[in-house]
């Protein structure tokens, strides 16, 4: 008997709506379908008929609300390469060091969504507890707990002054004391492991094929990182390394328990990355035109094609770009935001899992979309329908944790 | 395999290859390089194939690009190589020009399946037609969208009235 139970497609926990349509047998799930076309802002449509290229910028921060530097950086990425502008070094340093605090406060968003979706609420509160110096952080430094409106073509817009550093390293070294808790809190729990190990598998060959893109792959055991195989900014300074799980157990299962390890030494590595580069910071000016009329000019004068990419919390970040001489918008431009093809790997994930493990596998990808909102399932045989919303299958997964803890 | 060896391959195979490079970092220099190959509309599997045959790991799949050119519809199929060593990646970006009186290409979602979301978006968005695609349902606009309405092009099939808020503004009406 098979029953298809479609999960979505508006969830409030989550920002955008998707629906996954998954087909069961019993309590296994043989087939997966996810349906995307829920809401299209037509954000890149905006960017070729009606914003000019700096207008943009702003447009492209506004794709996502937690990782809002990195598609203007992709966009400035590429825009840069066809134009030939040079940003000077020291914001170069900057972008780097915001684009790790944007990393870590986005992990330690994630690892408060994952302890809720596995029913451990107590954890939820404490890592968004502790996610608030990092956001407190981000308020002194740009004025604002999210949105940055840092990024500009050929610099940054604000400097990180001198009373900044000293908040920043005191954020690092209170992150310092609070990694080993955390650490222990999700690798060690015995409740954590029973729900996410062997749970959601993506092995490395499908990672691979399915070209999945940041955490998600290097959990399967793909060293992929935009930072280190292709980097940008002054990432290059850094040599910074893709971190697989086996770095901590020396294995790789490529499972949910996997995702939470590459995450939480991603953070650490954000620390250390943001404390190399306040140390060894350029001084120096910031931006390479002040002058908004002139750089939009030299902007409009440009023809050409490039890509840009960059390492977003969620994965690569990739944004195709073409500019024609004279035509006063982007010519083209194409956004590929990481979850675009990291829900291809939910169905490989979620075969022969239970529908209780929905909510901690969709969201093991870190999805910048909603997910959980209601499921019908019908029964083929009486005709009878029965809702379930998000708190049913909140339950659901809860009461799979009691059970597992018996 | 570094990108000049793969543009060598490219070029002993037929194909027109051209680099483009852009330096990076400010105490340590590296180059970001990508690799963009002119392919015709007809021949877009043999070059995949081609790349999949030459390339020691599976290339990395990115995204399709596209832009109207007026007469002609231009798709860029964007992947990446050589993930895994410290700064030796490189994309590789197939362009591919189809004219508008005849706006089908052959799809290659049975060589990459990671591709299937791109070319149901690109055939929403774009209009194009990929041949041997299984899955035509709409990807990201709704259900009920109209038939013969594309918002990426640039030509009568774009959508209408859409800009209306922006020209009011701008001719200062009421």
């Amino acid at each position: 008997m098979k029953y298809e139970i479609p999960v979505g497609p508006i969830h409030p926990a989550l920002k955008e709506p998707i629906m996954i349509k998954c087909t069961i047998e019993g309590e296994r799930i043989v087939d997966v379908d996810v349906i995307c076309s829920q809401n299209h802002r037509g954000i890149e449509w905006i960017g070729m008929n009606r914003n000019n290229p700096v207008q943009s910028i702003y447009t492209a921060e506004k794709i996502c609300g937690i990782c809002n530097l990195c598609h203007p950086a992709c966009l400035v990425i590429a825009v840069e390469e066809i134009a030939d502008i040079r940003a000077p070094e020291r914001a170069e340093y900057i972008r780097v060091i915001q684009s790790e605090l944007e990393r870590i406060h986005s992990h330690l968003l994630w690892a408060g969504v994952a302890a809720h979706e596995l029913g451990f609420d107590s954890l939820l509160h404490y890592v968004w507890l502790v996610r608030e110096k990092v956001m407190d952080t981000l308020e002194i430094v740009n004025g604002a707990r999210v949105p940055k409106d840092t990024i500009m073509y050929g610099g940054v817009r604000r400097d990180i002054k001198d009373e900044h550093i000293p908040k920043i390293r005191e954020m690092i070294e209170y992150y310092r004391q609070a990694f080993d808790k955390l650490a222990k809190l999700f690798l060690e729990d015995k409740t954590i492991k029973m729900r996410t190990r062997e749970i959601g598998i993506l092995p490395y060959e499908d990672a691979i094929k399915l070209a999945t893109a940041g955490p998600t792959t290097r959990a399967s055991g793909v060293k992929k990182d935009v930072r280190q195989d292709m980097p940008y900014f002054a990432y290059p300074d850094f040599e910074v390394k893709a971190i697989t799980p086996d770095m901590l157990t020396g294995k790789v299962v490529g499972d949910v328990y996997d995702r939470i390890i590459v995450r939480l030494l991603e953070v650490k590595q954000s620390m250390e990355i943001i404390e190399d580069a306040l140390n060894n910071m350029p001084k120096g000016e910031i931006l390479a035109e002040p002058k908004m009329i002139k750089l939009l000019n030299q902007i409009k004068k440009a023809e050409g094609e490039a890509i840009g990419r960059h390492e977003a919390p969620r994965g690569e970040d990739i944004h195709y770009v073409k500019l024609k001489s004279g035509f006063e918008h982007l010519y083209s431009w194409k956004v590929r935001a990481p979850t675009y093809i990291n829900i291809l790997s939910w169905r490989t994930m979620l075969m022969d899992m239970q529908i209780a493990d929905i909510p901690i596998v969709a969201a093991s990808i870190d999805p910048c979309m909603s997910c959980t909102n209601r499921v019908i399932i019908a029964d083929e045989r009486s005709g009878k329908e029965k809702i379930l919303t998000s708190d049913d299958l909140h339950r659901l997964s809860v009461k799979k944790t009691r059970r597992l803890l018996r | 395999m570094k990108a000049e060896e793969l543009k060598q391959k490219f070029e002993e195979a037929g194909y027109e290859v051209w680099l483009k490079e852009r330096e990076e970092g400010i105490k340590v220099k590296t180059k970001r390089v990508s690799v963009w190959i002119k392919v015709d509309r007809d021949a877009i599997r043999d070059a995949v194939e081609h790349f999949i045959e030459v390339s020691d790991v599976y290339p990395h799949f990115s995204i399709i690009s596209a832009s109207d050119e007026g007469d002609n519809v231009e798709l860029n199929y964007h992947f990446t190589m050589g993930f895994g060593k410290l700064h030796e990646e490189y994309s590789v970006n197939f362009k591919v020009a189809i004219p508008k009186s005849d706006l089908v290409i052959k799809s290659i979602t049975d060589m990459v399946p990671a591709v299937i979301y791109s070319e149901r978006e690109i055939r929403e968005m774009m209009g194009v037609e990929f041949d041997g695609l299984q899955d035509k349902r709409h990807m990201f606009l709704t259900k009920d969208f109209p038939d013969g309405v594309y918002p990426w092009r640039r030509d009568e099939t774009a959508p209408k009235g859409t800009n209306k808020l922006y020209e009011t503004w701008k001719e200062g009406a009421e």
